[in-house]
């Protein structure tokens, strides 16, 4: 311990303190005045001394202000809860601010936040209060909300409209492709060439606009007919995916390997879906060797991030971002048939489960899709 | 020759508004190599009076087999099936469900009202042939059913 030596005390001399009282009166009176926060006191419910930041944003000169009850300046619905409010937080003593709307002189309304503390003031109790003009963020608020919500509905209008489109296209769909279908089976070989080649395209393109709007179908379910999420076992996803693949895995005798994969919380068919487009994309694009595809996951913190390897042809890395839109096709369908949906469902399960996707690759050099799965299971629409 | 051939025509009744599909099924069944004969029915009041035998449908035969369209304007579908499935003489008779919706609503409906069998039409045709002729082939053994012995 060190022993405060003499020259540290203060002598209070009676000169010296009144020049410290006027002191800090100034002080006191400048911030209280600049303060670019409106600031006042209230006593019996009426304002006893307001600064002009306060002025300002109720409209009025200071002076007018004086003597008039405080919450007559607030909106008549919110005076209930503004007097319940400041009630709670001067017992309370908490410092978070409560929001209200005030009427200005200009009969404009505006959205304010308050604090409020008890003080003394002229030896009576009294309050003082802060308070800031939120309007401008409210409004940003309110419009970042109407704006959320609008897109809401129209993502459900245009997953509706698709379902509705794909569903009711159907119907017709099917009696062209029927139709044509027959007549192919019944007068093949008894009409000339020509005949023959024309039936077999309609026949072709009826068949391939079924595809179509199946994919469609199964896309837009993906919003709207999914499940509720529960606890789902990757492993059992994944061998699922490989036994819907069976024919294809044998046929050019594929090898499906993968690391331990933990569970996560998630709609167990839209996941099997989803491996089982991308295990089936890495063995349609196979290159010249064995197919190969490993998958494996990597966890941090509520995210778990699967890859699923290739050794196929690879992608353009140029591609890279517009293979997961609708009806995306890089190849002729002579080279790859397909309809191009396959990697906008998985971008549409994935992020149903709050996660993202993306490919690593180089022509040649095989490819990594990478996905995450945010383990919580918090659904995004 | 097959067997089947020996047994005695199936008959069936086809409950569909849609011509274009009461066609298809008509070819398809011939198609098929299971004696039949096709009756249609193009709504669902039209398909109870022909079960029940009643105004022109007088000394109608009873089908061995219903294939009931779902959509279907007025009477629909799933109330021809609660009709049969309610009336104990025409419970026994097998119906199979044959529709475009692949609406899973109405697929657990149906089978709550004892629908026998659901078929989604395929839209492939020789896919549609295979369908029609596994039924007619599933449903032609057992001709006669046991309810109607008493």
């Amino acid at each position: 311990m060190v022993r405060a030596s003499k020259t540290d005390q203060w002598i209070a001399t009676p000169e010296a303190m009144a020049g410290e009282t006027k002191q800090s009166k100034e002080l006191f009176r400048t911030l209280f005045h600049r303060s670019p926060i409106g600031t006042y006191i209230i006593q019996d419910g009426r304002f006893k001394l307001v600064n002009r930041q306060l002025a300002y944003i109720l409209g009025y000169e200071e002076d007018e202000l004086i003597g008039r009850p405080a919450l007559g300046f607030v909106l008549m619905e919110d005076r209930n809860a503004v007097h319940d409010n400041a009630v709670k937080m001067l017992k309370a003593g908490s410092s978070v601010g409560y929001e209200f709307r005030i009427v200005t002189k200009q009969a404009r309304i505006k959205w304010v936040m308050e604090t409020v503390t008890s003080v003394h003031y002229h030896k009576r109790r009294a309050t003082l209060g802060s308070l800031i003009d939120v309007t401008e963020r409210k409004q940003m608020e309110e419009r970042l909300k109407q704006i959320t919500l609008e897109m809401q509905r129209s993502n459900t209008e245009l997953e509706q409209f698709a379902y509705v489109i794909s569903h009711d296209l159907h119907e017709p769909l099917r009696m062209v492709s029927s139709y044509t279908q027959l007549l192919a089976r019944r007068y093949r070989d008894e009409l000339d060439a020509d005949a023959d080649e024309f039936i077999s395209y309609a026949v072709d393109g009826a068949r391939r606009m079924q595809a179509l709007l199946n994919d469609l179908l199964d896309y837009s379910r993906v919003g709207t007919g999914g499940k509720p999420f529960a606890l789902v076992d990757c492993r059992r996803v994944v061998e699922q995916a490989m036994s819907n693949l069976k024919i294809a895995i044998e046929e050019c005798r594929a090898s499906v390997t993968y690391d331990v994969l933990p569970g996560v919380l998630g709609d167990e068919g839209q996941l099997v879906r989803l491996f089982q487009n991308l295990i089936g994309n890495a063995i349609k694009f196979r290159g010249a060797d064995v197919p190969c595809v490993h998958i494996s996951a990597l966890r941090w913190h509520n995210v778990v991030t699967f890859s699923v390897k290739d050794n196929g042809i690879g992608i353009d890395p140029q591609h890279s971002r517009t293979i997961f839109e609708i009806f995306r096709r890089l190849h002729t369908r002579e080279e790859y048939p397909g309809t191009g949906m396959g990697l906008a469902i998985c971008r549409k399960i994935v992020e149903r489960h709050g996660g993202r996707i993306s490919v690593q690759s180089r022509p040649g050099e095989g490819s990594t899709f990478f996905f995450t799965i945010n383990i919580a299971g918090e659904e995004t629409a | 020759m097959n067997s089947k051939t020996l047994e005695r025509r199936l008959e069936i009744l086809l409950v569909d508004d849609n011509p274009g599909d009461v066609r298809l099924t008509m070819e398809a069944l011939k198609d098929g190599d299971v004696q039949n004969r096709l009756h249609t029915a193009r709504d669902g009041k039209e398909a109870i009076a022909f079960l029940r035998r009643e105004g022109a449908y007088d000394g109608a035969p009873r089908p061995d087999l219903v294939l009931l369209d779902l959509n279907m304007p007025g009477v629909s579908g799933l109330q021809v099936l609660a009709e049969i499935k309610q009336d104990p003489v025409l419970r026994s008779i097998p119906v199979v469900i044959l529709t475009g919706s692949h609406a899973m609503d109405d697929i657990v409906k149906t089978y709550d009202l004892d629908a026998n069998c659901y078929v989604t039409k395929p839209a492939d045709f020789e896919q549609f042939i295979l369908t029609v002729k596994s039924i007619t082939d599933f449903w032609s053994v057992p001709v006669r059913p046991p309810e109607e012995e008493s």
